[in-house]
Formats: C-alpha cells, structure tokens, sequence
C-alpha cells in the first residue's frame, strides 16, 4: 500500500484546502445556534467539485478513486469549520449519489447525477422509521404496484437533509411476507404528490445540517424510478452503507487535525503559574493521546480507500473505521474542550460545536454497537 | 480577439487561511493584482468578446504551480519564460515585449503593479517600449466599435476617469475590477491537458541589461513593546516628550 501523493493528487487536497477555508467558513456560530442549512456553500462546493469526486466523468463527476476521495474530503474537513455542511454533503454523496452509481439505470445516472454533483440537486437517503432503526430491514413501509407505478405509504424519520432533497432514495417494502427480500429502493423527487416533509428536527450537533420526519402517503412513483431491482433494496443499503461507514467520517480526521493544531497552539500560549500550560505532563499527555488518535485513525481510512479502490472486501474494515474515528474524534473534542478550560466552553471558542458535532459519529450510520455487531460477526462471533 | 495576460509568482500575502489551523509553509501565489487581470480576461472571453487567453509569466520551474492555477481558472495555454534572475521592470518589461511580438494579442492585461515589489512599472514601459496606448489601474473595461477601442474607468486620487485607447493596448488592472473566481477541481483537471510553451530570453532574442540594481534588503525595524498608561494626561505627557508628534 501506497499513501505517497502524486504531485496531481496533492494539488488537488491542496485545491481543496484553500478553496474550503476561503468560501465556507463564514456564520458557522450563528447558523449553528440557529440551525441554518447554508445553501450558498451546498452550491459553491458543487461547482468546486467536492459533489462530483467520486463519481465518473460520464455523468459530470471526477471519477477519483476511493483513496483520493477520502484524503480530499480529509482536507475539506481540515479547512471548513461547518461540520453539518460536510455531513450534509456525506449523506447526499453516500446514500444518494453512490446508490445512483452503482445501481442506477442509464437513464436515472444521466438524469440525475449532472445535479447531483454540480450541486444544483441536493439528495439524501429515507430509511430509518419510527420503529426500525439499526434492526433496518424490519422497515414497515410499503410499495404496492398499481399499472406502471408504485404507491408509497409509511412515515421515515431522521432524513438527513430531507427539508431542502430534491431527491430522496426511499427504501420501502413490495412484500412484507419477503423480509428483507421484499425491499426495494425508489428515487422520489421532492414535492411528489403524496410525500410531506413533516416537519424539520432539532438537534443536539450538525446543526446546520437540516434532518426530518417525511411522511408517504399514496405518494405515487413512476416504475422507472426504482432503483435497482425489486426486491434489491437490501442489498443495494447494504452496499450504499459499506461506503459510508467507511468514507463519512474522512472529514472528521481533518476536523481533529485542526482541533489537535488549535490545542497545540493554545497549551503554547496560555500560561499559568509562570510557564505554558503545554508543559504540564496532565496537558501534554492529551495532546499526545489526541496525535495518536488522528494519525491512526488517518490510517485506517486510508486503508480503507485504498483496498476500497482495489475492489477488495471492506465489509469489516469499514465497520472498523467507522467505529474507530468515531470514537477518537469524541474523545479528541473532549480533550480539546479540556485543555481550554472554561474558554472551550465558551460558544465563540469554536470548541464546544465540535464536540456537540462529534457525538452523533457514534450513531448514525449505524451505531458503535451495530459497528461492534458487524465486527464480532465477521470475527467468527 | 487574441489576449495575452502576464502574471508574476509571489509569496502567498495572506499565509495563513483556517483560524485555528496554522498552514506551515510559506507558499507562493499568483500575484493578486494579476489574477484579476486573468479574472477579467475570462469574463471578456464569457462575454464572447475574445477567442483565446494566453498567459505568459517569467520564472524557473516551480512557477509552474501559479501556471496551472492560471490554466485551471480558464486561461488557454501558458508560455514560460525559463529564467530565474531576479529581473527589474525594465528587463521584465523588455522580455514581455518580445512576447507581444511573437503573439500579437489586441489587448494585454495584467495587474498594476506586484505585491511584492509595488514598483508599478512594467504595463507603463512595456506600452513605451511597444509604441502602444495605455490605460493604467483601470477599475472597469468595456471594448467599443467592433474591437477597435476600449473604454476604461481609472481609479485616480482625482475620482474615476474615463479614457478611451485604441487597441493594440495595453491595461493595468485595479483591485475594484473583479474579485476573481476560484480554481475548481474539474478546471484542475483540465489544466493537466493544457499547454506550457517554455522559452528562454535567447530564444526570444532579448539580452537582459538591469537598469536598477538592489543594493541591499533590510527588515524594517522591529517594534518596540508598548506600555500601558494610567491615564489621559499621562498619554498625552508621553505623546508630547517621548514620541513627540504632539
């Protein structure tokens, strides 16, 4: 395995960098207390290309491999201090856009995707529902076909950028009796009769990335937008999902990247009793454990996209990077929030969004224990 | 409608970009005076008034970083001027000169002056040295009579003045021309697949004779620590006996 940049890979991480940290940080405070999605930003980071990374050229996107994709959304983590944005931007490219890649039909890819990545289309994925969270596939909503479309009823919650989605893949059951064999994937555009965007959540972190309960209730959808096969929709979220347990926390290395410069800089600077607080060992020590936890789990995503990138299995490493940089970033921005004191519980520190951010790594995507289930299981377990 | 834009490479003036988040090494930029005079060439190219930009800077191989930035904003193709001299607006000027002959743009834009140096002088001495009309920290363009003229908004102590030039010209750009758009990462792409013509001074028949020559470069004086007074009669006391510029 290779992590060395080509000189076209690390002008590309550097493009992104400068690009992020110029465009996309400005009333990160205010739309965070008021739980603003900033849609100027959606925007400029789809012209820049961020939407576009993974996918072909064909279909207006980069087509860069796994391994490039993670380290620039790494980088764009590292620069954009607005980490609803970026999880915002993960929903979309993980439940909407990958799902799209590799199980569109030719027509949907060439509808749907130029939006997609120029960031004109804003997607998301509904699949948790009152009563079916990590036991997902037990799902009770209903696709039922009536002549060349099918009726949707049932009610989803938790949809990641459900308030502002021009395009939902909605995962719902054909047959019941079938299990997990009976469901299937729908791509529903926004206003579809039928489907009512309930109402926005409030959340404790990623403020700034809009969430919502969605209603279906004879929401009518045109047989050519099933996506995949009938009856492939578990196999279709079980791909959609290997992907983002293994690329959505990419942007929370950088975010701990620049939390571990920021309390290096800060245990420099403060002083107290004569000398700078970095050379108390109580102090050192978290910077020190905080050093360890990005550098491995930079590794485990990178080793991630590079056997992503070779087609190799990743059903377990992604469970394990998932569940790995989950935990350090918790704890990073905890460390952080500690090494600051009172100052990193201050609002305008910039400190204590983080954590409230990070909190929430432990349970989407499925939780730290889900991620502890897929690990025992592939261990034997 | 052929227009040439000339751009230098400078330390970046602005280092550091993420609060927080200290980018250790200094790094070098297009000259942010330039890279509104590409701004403003893609946008006449936009606005369907030219067919091609070429860019054109002078210096050693790592420019080549600030050429693809300039490639991946829009410009067409990029010619390099192979010497790592540290050159006066004369020689810079001479250089370009040649460069105009052998490309023979209508119009060529470039920043009023570089950051680094502010010498303010190569658009005026490469407009001599050509014969050409100039239009100078210009803020608005627009070209008149099917390209024969340009109609340009100068920034001057005085107020915006408005002058007409007869193209071939030369102009030099303000800040309150444009803001510049950023380098996206399909223009990143595409720039691989650009061409970079590299030229030497030989090559171009120009012998570089420095009319200036920098005697030394000195740091300016590190400020002294400030102090903190007690009360207004105290800062005035100081402003008068010890800075006395009361």
């Amino acid at each position: 395995m290779d992590f060395a940049w080509s000189d076209q890979q690390r002008e590309l991480l550097d493009a992104v960098g400068r690009f992020a940290s110029h465009q996309l940080n400005y009333n990160v405070i205010e739309n965070d207390r008021d739980g603003v999605f900033n849609h100027d930003a959606w925007k400029k980071c789809g012209s820049f290309g961020i939407q576009g990374l993974p996918v072909p050229t064909e279909y207006g996107g980069l087509g860069m491999d796994p391994l490039t994709t993670v380290a620039a959304l790494e980088r764009l983590g590292y620069a954009c201090k607005d980490n609803g944005l970026l999880f915002s931007i993960n929903a979309h490219l993980w439940t909407a856009v990958t799902p799209l890649v590799y199980n569109g039909s030719e027509a949907q890819k060439k509808k749907y995707l130029p939006g997609l990545c120029n960031g004109t289309l804003i997607g998301g994925n509904a699949m948790s529902e009152p009563n079916s969270g990590s036991d997902a596939f037990s799902l009770a909503t209903t696709a039922s076909k009536k002549g060349s479309r099918y009726i949707i009823n049932g009610s989803k919650i938790f949809v990641t950028n459900g308030p502002v989605a021009d395009l939902l893949v909605v995962f719902a059951t054909v047959d019941k009796t079938r299990g997990p064999d009976g469901i299937s994937a729908f791509l529903v555009e926004k206003d579809s009769p039928g489907m009512n965007v309930a109402r926005k959540l409030e959340k404790m972190g990623v403020r700034t990335s809009p969430m919502a309960e969605v209603f279906f209730e004879n929401c009518e959808v045109p047989e050519e937008n099933l996506l995949g096969k009938e009856g492939g929709g578990a196999f279709l979220f079980t791909r959609s999902m290997t992907w983002e347990r293994g690329c959505i926390l990419a942007s929370a290395v950088g975010t701990m990247q620049r939390l571990l410069e920021t309390c290096i800089r800060y245990a420099n600077e403060r002083k107290q009793a004569g000398q700078s607080i970095g050379k108390y060992q109580l102090v050192a020590s978290k910077i020190v454990d905080m050093k360890v936890r990005v550098e491995s789990s930079r590794h485990m995503l990178y080793h991630y996209g590079w056997l992503s990138g070779h087609r190799k299995a990743v059903y377990l490493e992604a469970a394990m990077t998932k569940l790995h940089i989950a935990d350090c970033w918790v704890k990073c921005c905890e460390d952080a929030i500690q090494i600051h004191g009172g100052y990193g519980y201050m609002t305008e520190y910039e400190v204590e969004r983080e954590l409230r951010d990070a909190i929430g790594s432990k349970l989407y995507s499925g939780t730290s224990e889900i991620q502890r289930n897929i690990i025992a299981s592939m261990l034997g377990l | 409608m052929k227009i040439l834009v000339s751009f230098k490479s400078v330390r970046d003036p602005s280092d550091v970009t993420v609060a927080g988040a200290a980018i250790s090494t200094p790094k070098s930029v297009i000259n942010p005076f330039d890279e509104i005079a590409i701004e403003e060439a893609l946008r006449i190219r936009e606005r369907g008034q030219a067919m091609e930009i070429v860019g054109v800077t002078i210096g050693a191989p790592p420019v080549d970083e600030q050429i693809r930035t300039a490639l991946a904003m829009g410009v067409d193709r990029a010619i390099r001027i192979d010497d790592s001299r540290v050159l006066d607006p004369y020689a810079v000027a001479r250089i370009l000169g040649a460069v105009v002959k052998k490309e023979a743009p209508r119009v060529v834009i470039m920043g009023k002056q570089a950051v680094d140096d502010d010498s303010n002088q190569v658009g005026q001495m490469l407009a001599g040295l050509l014969g050409w009309p100039q239009a100078t920290f210009v803020s608005k363009i627009e070209f008149l009579d099917d390209k024969t003229r340009a109609r340009c908004t100068r920034e001057t102590d005085a107020g915006l003045e408005v002058v007409e030039v007869n193209l071939p010209s030369i102009i030099t750009t303000d800040l309150r021309l444009n803001e510049p758009r950023y380098v996206s990462l399909p223009g990143l792409i595409k720039a691989r697949h650009k061409p970079i013509e590299v030229l030497t001074c030989d090559q171009l028949g120009v012998i570089v004779r420095p009319l200036t020559t920098v005697l030394s470069v000195e740091r300016p004086p590190k400020r002294a620590v400030g102090t903190r007074v007690e009360s207004v009669e105290e800062l005035i006391t100081k402003l008068k006996q010890e800075a006395k510029v009361l």
